[in-house]
């Protein structure tokens, strides 16, 4: 029953945040400097024009108006038209998502499969001359190289020799090198963490080899931070990788919502914002879920 | 965005910088040119007929076709759409490497008299779907542009009346002489449509291009792709020389720069005067600079106190210098120019203009004391696409000279339109943007006369005398006399300086010179990279 009421709880805190974000993006949106007739239509357009536009759009009726049809349109699915390409939001982003969710896959799974163990490494050689300090220096620059200009200097060397820049490897592996840097540093300070508490020197009283201590005393303790930091991670990709996505020419969600912000093509960019808001709370639940099941003290504190 | 008033206006507003509606002129003596190309006189490059026909080409282009108004050729304004929609669309006369009118869609055409056109159209000329064009087409198409709210309808000029003579001739009467009209007929707007189909209803020229040109669209994606095959039904025999053209666009020039050197696109448009370092000493890349008739100007919003003084303005537009704009800012490949796009046959001389002759900044302190304004501090609104930062930073220290303070204020196009466009009377101090320069040198004047524009009523106030300038150069037929015209407009716009002509902005192209034998001309009126697309021979093997 308390599972139940806890389900619920989240499930309308949810709710309740998806529509506070819809009513910040709608009204941001609208108080953006920059009407959509001067953009889509350009100077030229006669006030006829523009006339024609917003009532097409439904852009003629008040805020609220427009926004209470947009949400309930929004609730059957349908996330309204794109004034540029006059196709539907939902399909043009069902087309998108696939390409920004192969990145973020990729990007993710190199972050978890380099970033854990090199964490635990760096962690478990920390005391001086061990090594952990060079492996702090390169995840610290790998957090520190701005991926515009880690991505900009890729593109150009590996096209300069006559090398495709096409297909997802390249712009994910531009996209891992933060994601890993990040994910070794959080495993490093977790496993540092644990490292200090008494069950680990009980284990080594013991005579248990370091690597089992590390498989059974270490990794489930210091598990909540580095899933917690993998899943924002996911989540932030997953909302689109802008800069990559426009470096490799890769048609994904994120240069399609920030090209809409630019000509205030409006249903694109609300429906943009909504969904990365709707996958980042899902992740929230999903690593809280995660994170119960992996050390059930921190599941009964939530 | 940009990035197109008429089209300069509008290519900003659309995205991206370098789609302006351009204009173009033939190669005049200093022209800008390639820094690899080649070609005769008139051309950047001619493509190698020799080489056999087929194959596919690709090409990478920073922005999409994307307005409000869809497809439609008719209500198109900005260069980057007219030259997607030139694949498909063709119109009645084109523009020749001289700007002179060349037979197109009408095999002739005659004029008994100034206000009298009579086109011969060709024969055997079909739409992609087949059927035969007709001269109902052209009637009707030219009909429809009259009737319709388009930018273009203006430039077309006082059309009284379209008749069909016979099955192979058309009839267009002018309420007066109009020496721009060829030129503006030869621009997309001005295409024959398959009216037929358009008026059964089994056409939306909004969402679908069905046109006579050399390539018909096999698919679109917005923002990611074209894919253009030949038109099997084209009247042009042995054209297009490829057998189809895959359009990329890539908005981020990095991404434009890599596809042309590992090969991916064989063409790519590029918008960043330093783009050709970039690709210094890349294998097979060649990099060409295309003068256009496109150029930058100044607004002076004369409806905000600050320079509603016309020797306020004088003296801004005296302290430019236009040389290092060209110079600094456009890498050495701009001209400075007055209201008449420099490089067009007629366009006057920048060089003889008050403000060039007036004394510089020293003679701009004198008249800014005169006028009560020493001291002068403005805000420079611009937007962020290159290189108008480049050229705004050239305007600040030049101004600098003449004892003015300009702070540069840098925003995003859709901002930067609503603060400019957006109100009457507009907001802002001064401007910056570009039109488009077309293919004569009195069309791109029309805009100054504000009620005519329509889009700059929010600065500017209309004058009178220059209005009357501008109708007399658009009537006076081609020779000295109209150039005298034009000269007079030149120096009129000039002393008035609430929109000052800057330098004109050239267009790059980057292509694969061991995947294609590309024709380019020197310089462009429309902006239109792909002009002569359907010459280009594929290399292979």
């Amino acid at each position: 029953m308390r599972l139940l009421l806890w389900w619920a709880g989240r499930a309308l805190s949810s709710a309740v945040t998806l529509l506070g974000i819809s009513v910040l993006i709608f009204a941001a949106l609208r108080l953006m400097p920059g009407g959509f007739a001067e953009t889509i239509l350009g100077p030229f357009a006669t006030p006829e024009q523009k006339a024609e536009l917003a009532a097409r759009y439904g852009l003629d009726q008040s805020v609220l108006a427009q926004y209470g049809h947009w949400l309930a349109a929004v609730g059957t699915g349908d996330f309204g038209t794109s004034m540029i390409s006059r196709q539907p939001v939902a399909a043009e982003l069902a087309a998108r998502l696939p390409v920004t969710a192969r990145l973020t896959l990729l990007a993710v799974a190199a972050a978890v499969l380099a970033g854990v163990p090199l964490g635990v490494v760096t962690a478990v050689r920390a005391r001086p001359g061990g090594g952990g300090g060079a492996g702090r220096l390169l995840s610290g620059l790998g957090v520190s190289v701005p991926e515009f200009a880690l991505g900009s200097l890729v593109v150009f060397v590996v096209s300069r020799y006559g090398l495709q820049t096409t297909g997802y490897l390249l712009p994910a592996a531009v996209l891992s090198i933060f994601a890993i840097s990040a994910t070794a540093r959080t495993t490093r300070d977790a496993v540092l963490g644990v490292l200090v508490e008494q069950h680990i020197t009980a284990a080594v009283a013991r005579g248990e080899t370091p690597w089992f201590i590390v498989r059974h005393h270490i990794l489930r303790n210091a598990a909540g931070p580095v899933l917690t930091l993998t899943a924002t991670i996911t989540a932030y990709l997953l909302g689109g990788a802008l800069i990559v996505e426009y470096l490799f020419n890769l048609p994904g969600v994120g240069s399609y919502v920030v090209q809409a912000v630019g000509r205030r093509d409006y249903a694109v960019v609300q429906a943009g914002v909504l969904l990365a808001a709707a996958v980042f709370i899902v992740m929230n639940v999903l690593v809280d879920l995660l994170v119960g099941l992996v050390d059930p003290r921190l599941g009964r504190r939530a | 965005m940009r990035n197109r008033l008429a089209c300069g206006v509008a290519a900003v507003l659309t995205a991206t910088v370098t789609s302006a509606c351009g204009g173009g002129t033939a190669a005049a003596p200093g022209t800008p040119g390639g820094a690899d190309a080649t070609g005769p006189p008139g051309y950047l490059a001619l493509a190698d007929g020799k080489l056999p026909a087929g194959g596919a080409l690709t090409f990478a282009v920073h922005i999409d076709s994307g307005a409000a108004t869809g497809l439609d050729p008719q209500l198109a304004d900005v260069a980057t759409s007219w030259q997607l929609m030139s694949l498909v669309y063709e119109t009645l006369v084109t523009v020749g490497p001289d700007f002179a009118p060349k037979p197109a869609l009408a095999e002739s055409w005659e004029t008994p008299d100034p206000k009298t056109y009579v086109f011969h159209l060709r024969k055997g000329v079909a739409f992609s779907n087949g059927r035969e064009m007709t001269a109902d087409d052209v009637v009707g198409s030219l009909k429809r542009l009259l009737a319709a709210k388009s930018v273009w309808r203006g430039q077309l000029g006082p059309v009284e009346k379209v008749a069909k003579v016979d099955a192979g001739t058309v009839k267009v009467t002018l309420a007066r002489p109009y020496t721009p009209f060829l030129a503006a007929l030869a621009n997309v707007p001005a295409a024959v449509l398959p009216m037929k189909e358009i008026a059964a209803g089994s056409l939306d020229p909004a969402k679908e291009m069905l046109g006579t040109g050399p390539f018909k669209v096999q698919d679109h994606r917005q923002d990611v792709s074209w894919s253009f095959v030949r038109n099997e039904h084209y009247w042009d025999k042995g054209k297009p020389a490829a057998d189809s053209l895959s359009v990329t666009i890539a908005p981020e020039e990095a991404a434009r720069v890599a596809a042309v050197q590992n090969g991916s696109a064989a063409l790519a448009s590029l918008g960043n005067v330093d783009s050709a370092a970039m690709l210094a000493g890349a294998a097979d890349v060649k990099v060409a600079t295309q003068a256009t008739t496109d150029f930058y100007y100044l607004m002076l919003n004369s409806r905000n106190p600050k320079f509603a003084d016309p020797r306020v303005r004088q003296a801004v537009n005296m302290a430019l210098d236009r040389k290092q704009i060209a110079e600094v800012a456009l890498g050495g490949q701009g001209r400075p120019t007055g209201v008449t796009p420099a490089g067009l046959p007629g366009a006057c001389d920048p060089a003889a203009l008050p403000s060039a002759t007036g004394g510089g900044a020293a003679k701009a302190k004198e008249l800014l004391a005169q006028a009560g304004a020493a001291g002068l501090s403005f805000t420079l609104t611009i937007y962020a696409t290159e290189p108008a930062p480049a050229v705004a930073q050239v305007i600040q220290q030049n101004l600098q000279q003449a004892g003015v303070t300009v702070r540069i204020e840098q925003m995003d196009e859709a901002s930067w339109a609503g603060k400019v466009y957006g109100k009457a009377p507009a907001p802002f101090d001064s401007a910056l943007s570009w039109f488009a320069g077309y293919a004569d040198p009195g069309m791109v004047t029309t805009w100054w006369n504000p009620d005519v524009a329509g889009f700059n009523q929010g600065f500017m106030r209309a004058d009178k005398d220059l209005n009357a300038l501008i109708a007399r150069a658009g009537e006076t037929p081609a020779g000295p006399e109209r150039d005298k015209a034009l000269a007079e407009v030149c120096a009129k716009v000039d002393t008035d300086s609430q929109m000052v002509p800057l330098v004109t902005r050239p267009a790059t192209i980057a292509y694969r010179a061991d995947a294609v034998s590309p024709s380019l001309y020197a310089t462009e009126g429309y902006g239109n990279l792909l002009r002569l697309v359907a010459d280009a021979r594929v290399k292979r093997g």
